[in-house]
């Protein structure tokens, strides 16, 4: 709870000392207010700019730049769903993306409930293992990778753009599940299972809603790296059917004239879904993160 | 019964794992594996050449040069989002109005796409259209090189990580605060500690679990970061701000050295490897008891 | 090869592994060893206008012939890789784009190209513009991209400037264009950075000048006394020429220069003819008051355009048949449509075309008659030398492709601009970096 709170309940002091007290609490607090303006500030404003410049008229885009919202304009973005394939790369995304979560959330869960559970020679060395995926530079891994997927048939599919994500997805999964369920005293589960749980039913039923806000995260984060992936989908995926946002935003700077506008009209619409997603999980997504950060 | 599901978890467990090894070793092992090859496209066909590619690359100053940039971004891209990172969890963890929407709006950066943030930052720093490039010259600091100078080239490198990362840093540090027993703190005051004293010697040590794994992960992470840089300088001007991964591509797509490009790769990883292993060292994860 | 039995069944186990990690539905369909047949081509053109034209060419041909053709399209710096990749995931395209030509060079070595010299050889094609790997053509040509300067002409008549003929002419131009009141304008734009729009809009002094960089013996003429001096010169001109640019040189590309051109930025600047569509449809005040001019030289005798091109190849797949069949019934009407879409910008590198009434009857083209007059005299002056870095040297090789693929140029004039170091110490370094890039 709050500092102030606990001042208030501390018994009473001469006329003074409060008084310079409160004084001190005073400039406290407005230094705390600017600090907090400050960081909001520097947080959203970057983003503030990508808005309004898609909402701005294109014309006015080329012109001394205004900090306040010029004359509104929708044509960026009629213009980018007319120009490029975006509902087609919104949906690709949101395919990825979601079989990604379920394929990564599955997994991590059986993975970290196995290795904090059981008995598992190497615990260390697995759970260090996974962090190789992250130390080799993402560009030289991917040609190799979709070698592989051509040997199994599925080059240039969805399904081999799910699989080079959760390769990225499962050890931050792992690692953080991991830190949740050895948090958890296995005494819960014995106690459940004393009542006639199997241990299945125990899992299901004691461990995984006390791992809520873990498994909310990883499912958030696992969500976060599919969707913003850019190296994979540029290598993995071929035809123009199947591209992701990412990959369909780059390109439109690769084309020749400048459009500011559509670009940060894209731009918008990929991050729109996060920002929702992040402001219906957020509760979960903090509490998640934390934990199995601690833990780990 | 116990052993039927256990079964079921088993199953999981080796499946997981036997996949992450085709998918992440195998990988890890083709690109290794032609590190000691010479091609000159991913589909010519590769001659095997032993170390050369590993003494020709170690002999040129550009690797040495971009093992530096890397080391420079990656350490200073770190302390900066911790420093930082710690410093708004402090700010947040305080009660005041709209408490609940700054710490959202503290977080949104994180949410960002690279290419998103990498686009929206080069509108705003461009040299004829920007805002930032026209608010710095009302404000009196003239005509600010963003990434005309090797020097600034790197610095608004690393500010832009530091902007789009540290939130990662802040919800970690947040939660790991909020878990701090307030008796401490209490005990602390009583002994008449200020505020530094305290978070030096109560929030500090408390938070040292989160500190290790978010360095570490950040660590890795900002070493080995190829979208950003590519999208705002691809490692310019005058290779200012080429790292390992940047050279690595550059090597293998550009330059008809694929053998190369993979040496490049497998020596980064090779230094992450050993920074990791020594890391693990002295921050071991599991404490004994 | 292997026994197909075994491949099939170590196949089979690891996908029935996989199946039940994710969606069935998400596998492609089998390849099918087509009844209907269907070409893959890949456009590197991403503007909507040349996409549409694809798309109706593909649609008509499929009524036509009855064979389908799906366009994937990507932006120009990503189609080699995309071809490579295509290739090693066994889906090779049937017709690709490709702009440079050491890719050509590099996948007719590996033999993945289908060569279509007789296809090619149907046309009298313009300056430059055939690159035959060992007496074949491999890559249909579909523009040239030559660079030129642009100038404001309202602002020359306004200043009484004449069209400069030498290094020194164009600074003082460029000077004198600059103006600090209201917004502020500059004299004249160019990338610095190392990319791609560097290599093709800030070297066309040199080539005027007379600087190449290989003989026909594949020596490096670059390393002459003579050539080192007028590199020197041509730094010493550049850096006084970077005092009139806009700052942010390092980080421009393509786009900011058209930006900068048609928002009253810079009074001069290098493009093709995309810059005059470019003002048509967003600074229409500006399309009738520019003037264009080849690259000058130190004296003022010969002048340069900096060579640029695009161009169609045929892979070698099951369908390279149909698709030099395509090719061939495309490269009549819906070519002059494909053209049309970049109407200034897309000139013509076959001969024929510019007599062709179907091609001058676009409204563009009719109003700029004068520039598409200019553009065509590039190709048939003698005093206009065409030339750019990866073209260099007798026949198509991976050597001119390093040096332009290392930056040894833009990072000569970023030495001088950026570290002003001395303009024989950046040639030097120039002259080292492109020796280490050859090998």
């Amino acid at each position: 709870m709050s500092v102030i709170t606990k001042d208030a309940a501390m018994a009473p002091r001469t006329n003074r000392r409060m008084g310079a007290r409160s004084l001190l609490r005073r400039v406290r607090r407005a230094g705390l207010g600017f600090a907090a303006l400050a960081i909001a500030a520097y947080s959203f404003f970057p983003i503030y700019w990508m808005l309004i410049s898609s909402l701005r008229d294109p014309q006015y885009l080329f012109r001394a730049p205004d900090l306040l919202p010029g004359p509104f304009s929708l044509e960026s973005y009629e213009t980018l769903l007319q120009l490029t394939d975006y509902p087609t790369q919104f949906m690709n995304s949101v395919i990825v993306a979601s079989a990604v979560v379920a394929i990564t959330l599955v997994c991590s869960v059986m993975i970290a409930y196995a290795v904090t559970r059981f008995r598992v020679p190497g615990k260390t060395l697995i759970i260090a293992t996974m962090l190789y995926a992250y130390m080799f530079p993402p560009m030289l891994l991917a040609i190799p990778l979709y070698g592989i997927f051509v040997w199994l048939g599925i080059a240039g599919s969805l399904m081999s753009l799910v699989i080079a994500h959760c390769t990225l997805t499962l050890p931050l999964g792992v690692w953080l599940l991991w830190g949740f369920f050895k948090a958890m005293p296995f005494e819960l589960e014995e106690a459940a299972m004393v009542d006639g749980c199997t241990r299945l039913g125990s899992f299901l039923r004691v461990v995984l809603p006390l791992s809520l806000p873990g498994i909310i995260t990883v499912a958030v984060f696992s969500f976060l790296l599919s969707w913003t992936d850019y190296t994979y989908a540029l290598v993995m995926i071929s035809s123009d059917a199947q591209k992701t946002l990412p990959v369909g935003l780059a390109s439109m700077i690769g084309s020749f004239d400048m459009r500011w506008g559509e670009i940060m009209a894209g731009a918008t619409l990929i991050a729109l879904p996060l920002f929702l997603l992040f402001t219906l999980l957020s509760r979960f997504f903090i509490q998640g993160l934390s934990a199995g950060a601690m833990k780990g | 019964m116990r052993s039927r599901y256990d079964w079921v978890i088993w199953g999981f467990l080796l499946a997981g794992l036997a996949i992450t090894t085709v998918f992440v070793l195998v990988p890890v092992l083709h690109a290794i594996g032609l590190s000691l090859h010479s091609a000159q496209s991913f589909i010519a066909k590769p001659v095997w050449v032993g170390f050369d590619n590993y003494a020709r690359i170690l002999s040129e100053p550009t690797f040495w040069r971009a093992a530096l940039n890397g080391l420079i971004y990656a350490g200073g891209s770190i302390v900066l989002q911790v420093v930082l990172g710690i410093a708004f969890a402090l700010v947040l963890n305080n009660a005041f109005p709209g408490q609940k929407l700054v710490r959202g709006l503290a977080v949104l950066p994180y949410l960002l796409p690279t290419v998103v943030v990498a686009l929206t930052f080069q509108w705003m720093m461009d040299g004829s259209f920007g805002l930032l490039t026209a608010l710095a010259r009302e404000m009196g600091f003239g005509i600010v090189p963003w990434f005309e100078r090797p020097g600034t080239a790197m610095a608004t490198t690393i500010a832009l990580s530091v902007w789009l990362w540290t939130p990662f840093v802040t919800v970690c540090f947040l939660a790991g605060l909020q878990s701090v027993p307030q008796a401490l703190y209490d005990a602390a005051k009583v002994d008449g500690a200020g505020a530094f004293s305290r978070f030096l010697h109560v929030t500090l040590p408390q938070l040292r679990p989160v500190l290790t794994v978010v360095v570490l992960l950040r660590a890795i992470w900002m070493f080995n970061k190829f979208d950003i840089i590519w999208l705002m300088t691809k490692g310019g001007p005058l290779g200012a701000t080429e790292h390992l991964p940047v050279l690595a591509y550059k090597r293998a797509f550009s330059l008809f050295d694929v053998g190369g490009g993979a040496a490049v790769a497998t020596l980064s990883f090779l230094m992450l490897c050993t920074v990791v292993a020594i890391y693990f060292r002295l921050f071991p994860l599991e404490e004994k008891k | 090869m292997t026994k197909p039995g075994k491949t099939n069944v170590s196949r089979r186990k690891v996908l029935a592994g996989a199946a039940g990690l994710g969606a069935l539905s998400m596998f492609p369909a089998p390849a099918v060893h087509a009844q209907v047949h269907e070409l893959r081509f890949l456009n590197a053109e991403p503007a909507i206008d040349s996409v549409r034209a694809l798309r109706v060419a593909a649609a008509q041909y499929e009524r036509e012939r009855r064979v389908k053709i799906v366009v994937d399209t990507v932006p120009v710096g990503d189609a080699y890789t995309r071809m490579t990749s295509a290739i090693r995931g066994g889906k090779p395209y049937d017709i690709g784009t490709l702009i440079f030509v050491a890719h050509v060079l590099s996948l007719a070595n590996e033999g993945q190209l289908t060569p279509i010299t007789q296809l090619v050889n149907k046309h009298k094609w313009g300056k430059r513009i055939l690159f035959p790997i060992n007496g074949e053509q491999y890559w249909y040509m579909y523009d040239y991209n030559l660079c030129w300067l642009f100038y404001r002409k309202d602002l020359y008549d306004q200043l009484r400037l004449e069209v400069p003929k030498t290094w020194a002419q164009l600074l003082e131009n460029s000077r004198k264009t600059m103006s600090t009141s209201g917004t502020q304008r500059f004299g004249i734009t160019t990338p610095v950075g190392s990319n791609d729009a560097t290599n093709w809009m800030s070297f066309g002094y040199l080539w005027a000048e007379g600087v190449s960089l290989f003989d026909d013996k594949w020596n490096l003429t670059f390393d002459t006394p003579e050539a080192r001096k007028k590199t020197a010169a041509y730094l010493d001109f550049f850096a006084e020429l970077y005092k009139t640019m806009p700052p942010g040189s390092t980080q421009i590309s393509f786009g900011n220069v058209l930006a900068q051109f048609s928002a009253d930025q810079a009074a001069h600047a290098p493009y093709a003819g995309r810059l005059i569509e470019f003002l048509e449809q967003r600074a229409p005040q500006l399309a009738d008051k520019y003037g264009m001019m080849p690259y000058p030289d130190q004296g003022g005798r010969m002048a340069a355009v900096n060579h640029g091109y695009d161009g169609w190849v045929i892979g070698k797949t099951p369908l390279a048949e149909e698709a030099v069949r395509f090719m061939e019934w495309f490269s009549d009407a819906h070519y002059i449509n494909f053209l049309h879409s970049a109407p200034l910008h897309f000139q013509p590198p076959r001969l024929d075309i510019y007599d062709d009434p179907r091609w001058r009857a676009h409204p563009l083209i009719e109003k700029h008659a004068a520039a598409v007059k200019q553009m065509q005299g590039f190709l048939e002056d003698p005093n206009i030398i065409i030339r750019s870095i990866d073209t260099e040297g007798p026949a198509p090789d991976l050597r001119p492709a390093k040096i332009f693929e290392s930056w040894v140029l833009p990072e000569m004039l970023q030495n001088k601009v950026l570290k002003n170091m001395s303009s024989e110490e950046c040639v030097a370094q120039a002259v080292a970096g492109m020796r280490k890039a050859i090998g």
